[in-house]
């Protein structure tokens, strides 16, 4: 057991690591945002905490809760011009985000290293401070979702304009989630900084940005829990089936299509959906739950 | 100095455009934003380079054999990853996510198949002239990416204005339910627009291998960025929007890079595309839709 928890140790890391960027995937795609943005805001997240340690000596602790507020005042700014775009261009707007993002840090090379990157970070993060990340973000997303801010998100996300004539601020509600999505994902760059030695710009570009999306999309867009099962699914799968190892990228890019074509919800929200509709069967409940989604 | 970083950024914008279009039409006809087109460019790259240095056939059938390579990936990238959500009615989101698939499957192939190497066209494909004009040097290969890029392009604006087809194209951009009420098959209209769409990212793709002297299996992902740009800047499927943008961007980036720094040209760039998602979010082109829907109502 205990070598079991020793060889896996990293994964465990890496996975918890991932679940942070899909719970602010998650908090932005659950408002109605479409975001794409988390792995910018894991970046800036990420350098914020290793420069402020690593040049200017500020202790851990301090430096990562400097990362977290970073990413909330990013987020919160960003939301700003998002505000008034549509679908698919907040998805344009967020990518550009990225991409200023990364190649600022390349440009930056007195501050950020450049494309070496930042080295030789101590890993002061263990496996038990992750742990307790894990636990603190989604209890505070289960309460969310239990208030009315969880509310509002929701009838944002199904029908606008029902939103809207219910007195909900869109814009106001949609910040809050931006704000909400780059303080997860800002820290959980500035743990990534400290649980892994090294920090360098690509990281942060695409595999992040569709790691964290793969993770949401595969578990599910409505449920706590859908993140986390499909971070786990999608960190844990190459690891335990060695040979689909080299094939990271292949076996995600299949995932993506087959669950968006046929299991459009995710995993745990397709099979809440089915409990829902063994234990009532009438029709009003199942319109109900597919309302939901 | 200053014309002749002009006459490159023409270039550059040149193929910029040429790859964007194909991009800009499939969203601007179809509304899907199809991540995949880079990587389908990248694809169409990859068998050009393959007909000249194995089969050792010319440049031009190179060229043709890409367009055609590009056209039909780029219909089954439709196929696989499109046509199953359209028959369930899903939203925008669902072809993103979709289509980062479809583009994750293409480059991951790629980069075995090419072992991740940065490969060239064998020396010697494209001759190397150049011409001096006044203080102006130019070469034959920028003669020649500039007229590819008017001949493709005037076959498309021919395409879509001047034949039955491009009218129905143009319809189905308008309004899909209507243009089915008055007798257009809508899977004939995708089939066509991705293989279209598909071609023009496949000549992009040689011209840009030879242009570069590179193929390597993350080339597509930059010229998507841009194409974000051209499609902000041009307005949704607007053919001389993309055109106009592209070169924009290629003088823009090429100037940036000259006088002020070559890693900050994509910041400038991007804080760019930012600026005018601000400032006026439906571009500045009309495009194929009759209102762009980009911002809230």
């Amino acid at each position: 057991m205990i070598d079991f928890f020793i060889t896996y140790r990293p994964v465990l890391d890496q996975i918890l690591i991932v679940t942070g960027l899909a719970f602010s995937q998650y908090i932005a795609l659950r408002a109605g945002v479409f975001s794409l943005a988390p792995a910018g805001f894991a970046a800036l997240g990420a350098y914020t905490g290793a420069v402020l340690h690593m040049t200017y000596g500020w202790p851990v602790w301090l430096a990562l809760i400097c990362s977290a507020l970073f990413g909330v005042f990013a987020g919160a700014l960003l939301s700003i011009p998002l505000a008034r775009l549509r679908g698919v261009f907040q998805a344009i707007a967020t990518l550009a985000f990225v991409q200023i993002v990364v190649s600022l840090s390349l440009y930056a090379e007195s501050i950020t290293g450049g494309a070496v990157g930042i080295n030789g970070i101590p890993a002061v993060i263990k496996t038990s401070h992750l742990l307790v990340f894990f636990v603190v973000v989604t209890i505070f997303t289960l309460i969310m979702n239990r208030y009315a801010v969880g509310r509002a998100f929701d009838a944002i996300r199904q029908e606008e304009t029902v939103a809207v004539a219910l007195g909900i601020s869109v814009a106001k509600y949609q910040a809050l989630s931006f704000a909400i999505s780059g303080g997860v994902a800002g820290l959980s760059g500035g743990l990534l900084a400290f649980n892994t030695y090294s920090i360098t710009p690509e990281q942060f570009g695409f595999p992040m940005l569709i790691t964290a999306i793969a993770a949401v999309v595969l578990g599910g867009r409505v449920s706590v829990w859908g993140p986390i099962v499909g971070a786990f699914i999608l960190t844990a799968l190459p690891e335990i089936a060695r040979p689909l190892a080299q094939q990271r990228l292949l076996v995600n890019g299949v995932i993506l299509i087959l669950i968006i074509s046929y299991m459009p919800m995710g995993i745990v929200d397709t099979f809440r959906r089915y409990l829902a509709g063994r234990r009532q069967t009438s029709t009003a409940a199942n319109t109900d739950v597919r309302r939901k989604t | 100095m200053f014309l002749q970083q002009l006459i490159n950024g023409l270039v550059v914008g040149s193929i910029y455009s040429l790859f964007a279009l194909g991009f800009t039409l499939v969203f601007g006809v179809l509304n899907i934003l199809n991540l995949a087109h880079g990587a389908v460019f990248m694809v169409s790259a990859f068998v050009g380079l393959y007909v000249v240095s194995h089969l050792e056939l010319p440049l031009i059938v190179a060229f043709l054999a890409a367009i055609l390579a590009g056209g039909v990936l780029s219909v089954l990238v439709d196929f696989f990853a499109f046509r199953p959500l359209r028959k369930r009615g899903a939203d925008e989101f669902g072809a993103l996510v979709s289509s980062m698939g479809a583009s994750l499957i293409l480059i991951s192939l790629a980069q075995q198949l090419s072992n991740a190497k940065i490969l060239s066209f064998p020396f010697g494909t494209f001759p190397v002239v150049f011409f001096q004009l006044g203080s102006v040097r130019f070469s034959l290969l920028h003669i020649t990416v500039i007229l590819c890029m008017a001949g493709m392009v005037g076959l498309l604006f021919f395409y879509m204005y001047g034949t039955k087809f491009g009218r129905q194209v143009r319809a189905v951009a308008v309004s899909e339910s209507t243009s089915v009420l008055l007798g257009i098959r809508p899977s004939a209209i995708y089939l066509q627009t991705f293989f279209i769409a598909g071609a023009l990212a496949g000549g992009a793709g040689v011209i840009i291998g030879v242009a570069f002297n590179s193929v390597h299996f993350l080339m597509g992902e930059p010229m998507m960025l841009r194409a974000f740009l051209v499609v902000i800047l041009g307005g949704m499927g607007s053919i001389g929007g993309a055109v106009v943008a592209g070169l924009i961007i290629g003088v823009l980036q090429v100037m940036t890079a000259t006088y002020v720094s070559t890693e900050l040209s994509d910041t400038v760039l991007f804080a760019l595309l930012f600026i005018i998602l601000l400032v006026r979010p439906t571009g500045f082109f009309r495009g194929l839709r009759r209102e762009a829907r980009v911002a809230r109502k």
